[in-house]
């Protein structure tokens, strides 16, 4: 498919939160010279991604694998000359990756844990042992039912397909 | 006496529960009364949830303000990602009523209100500000003299710092001074701000710890004693990943003792290295230890 310039995606992304300030982006790259995700995978790249949607390559940049190779430690953000929310248009677009199904996998396990307990790490017997034998109290125990109904309200439980565990 | 609502999140409590007995014993020396509320969840994960839907990562979030509220608390962290979630949520919601007005309505469901009367703290914050340098300085009973200390922030702890305001972004210097302060050096060190690489690990970890190596590199090259941070997840990285990095390809053979600020704070402030809970401590911080008695 021949790729189709627009401005129609830079366009739907100034709305969200921080995106309005993608339209500042003048392509330096300072963003990417900074980047640990950058220098270490070699294949991610934040300016190539800002120009990616500037030209609207709507389905190519949220379909992308590549887009979660972000450790969001927010130095472009910091960095960008031109005050562009590099780190915060790049959660807009999972955010919209999400909605099209376009994450990771190991991500669901981490829904799943956070639904179930209320904790991403609920924790073993074998630590509950060792918490006892430093003195430590009881862990968090949150309020399950809170937690699900909040996230059922923003449409999170939908969005994810969290399924809950069999008891 | 300050008192503070102890928001523990996940990482500490279940994984790393020697981070939390240091917490636990050292900060109430210095006047920190840490209060439990054992309602508290996952903050939750910024790295994570609010990459799936910000919307939702933002009222999960609300939960957790409200029970502080309700307690009329403010929260401290010992983790940079729940002060990150914590204090940014916190932070919106105070000043953008859309966000406030539109979370409520959700949180109604469960018959909380956010109200915006509590605030958001990192323990660094606490520390550095709050009691600040001269306090500790001269609270110190045993110093720490000679120990050369490699100092990591961690990302989440100082950026977005429009937001977080709690140090310079790229050139911070509160860590560094509260290690100085218990008569240790912080040393400087190449790849000092480079980030642990947490948030590509459940996809990348190859090159994640790749990023792990290149700083323990340059930590090892300036002969530092020990590194020491503030948060879970990079002092998870920085321990674990010596074990993974002894396999292939990396094949390094690391033997950098981490240390939780709080510990070293706990052997300045005169504890004895029982009181903590160092045996649970992955890479041996015996000659860290040795050198101090
Ligand atoms: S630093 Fe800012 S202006 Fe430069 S390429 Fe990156 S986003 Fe664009
Ligand atoms: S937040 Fe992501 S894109 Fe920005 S510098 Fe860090 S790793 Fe690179």
């Amino acid at each position: 498919m021949a790729l189709k310039i627009s401005s129609e995606f830079r366009k739907e992304i100034s709305k969200l939160g921080e995106g309005f300030s993608i339209n500042y982006c003048y392509q330096c790259g300072t963003c990417s010279g900074g980047c640990p995700a950058l220098r270490y995978t070699k294949v991610y790249n934040p300016r190539r991604i800002m120009e990616n949607v500037l030209l609207g390559f709507k389905e190519d940049t949220l379909k992308d694998p590549v887009l979660w190779l972000c450790t969001m430690c927010h130095a472009c953000l910091e960095a960008c000359p031109q005050g562009v929310k590099v780190s915060e248009i790049l959660i807009i677009l999972r955010n919209l990756a999400t909605q099209i199904g376009s994450y990771p996998e190991h991500l669901n396990a981490e829904v799943s844990a956070l639904l179930d307990y209320g904790l991403i790490n609920p924790g073993s017997g074998a630590i509950q042992r060792r918490r006892q034998q430093l003195g430590l109290p009881e862990v968090p125990r949150p309020k399950v039912d809170n937690i699900k109904k909040v996230a059922d309200e923003t449409g999170f439980i939908k969005l994810t397909g969290y399924k809950p565990k069999e008891e | 006496m300050a008192d503070y609502a102890l928001f523990l999140g996940c990482n500490i409590p279940n994984r790393l529960p020697h981070l939390e007995l240091a917490a636990r014993k050292v900060l109430p020396k210095m006047d920190i009364n840490l209060i439990d509320i054992p309602e508290f969840g996952c903050c939750p994960e910024p790295i994570g949830i609010q990459e799936l839907s910000r919307d939702a990562w933002m009222a999960m979030a609300a939960i957790n303000l409200c029970l502080a509220e309700e307690k009329g608390l403010d929260i401290i962290t010992l983790c940079n990602g729940c002060f990150e979630t914590l204090r940014t949520v916190n932070t919106e919601l105070k000043n953008d009523g859309h966000h406030k007005e539109k979370v409520n309505k959700v949180l109604s469901k469960i018959g909380k209100e956010y109200k915006g009367t509590q605030n958001v703290k990192h323990v660094l914050e606490v520390l550095y500000n709050d009691i600040g340098v001269e306090k500790i300085k001269a609270n110190v009973q045993k110093e720490l003299k000679g120990i050369k200390i490699a100092v990591h922030y961690g990302c989440h702890v100082l950026r977005p710092s429009a937001i977080l305001k709690t140090d310079d972004p790229f050139q911070p210097k509160s860590l560094d001074e509260l290690v100085n302060a218990l008569g240790a050096e912080s040393i400087p060190y190449l790849r000092k701000m480079l980030c642990c690489g947490t948030g590509i690990e459940g996809i990348d970890k190859e090159n994640q710890l790749w990023m792990v190596h290149d700083k323990l590199v340059q930590v090892e090259r300036m002969k530092a004693d020990c590194m020491t941070m503030l948060c879970p997840l990079c002092y998870i990285q920085y321990e674990m990943g010596q074990l993974q990095l002894k396999k292939e390809p990396y094949k390094a053979q690391f033997k950098v003792p981490i240390m939780y600020y709080p510990e070293l704070l706990g052997l300045a402030l005169g504890m004895d290295p029982s009181e903590l809970g160092f045996k649970l401590h992955r890479v041996k911080v015996d000659p860290v230890l040795q050198k101090i008695q």
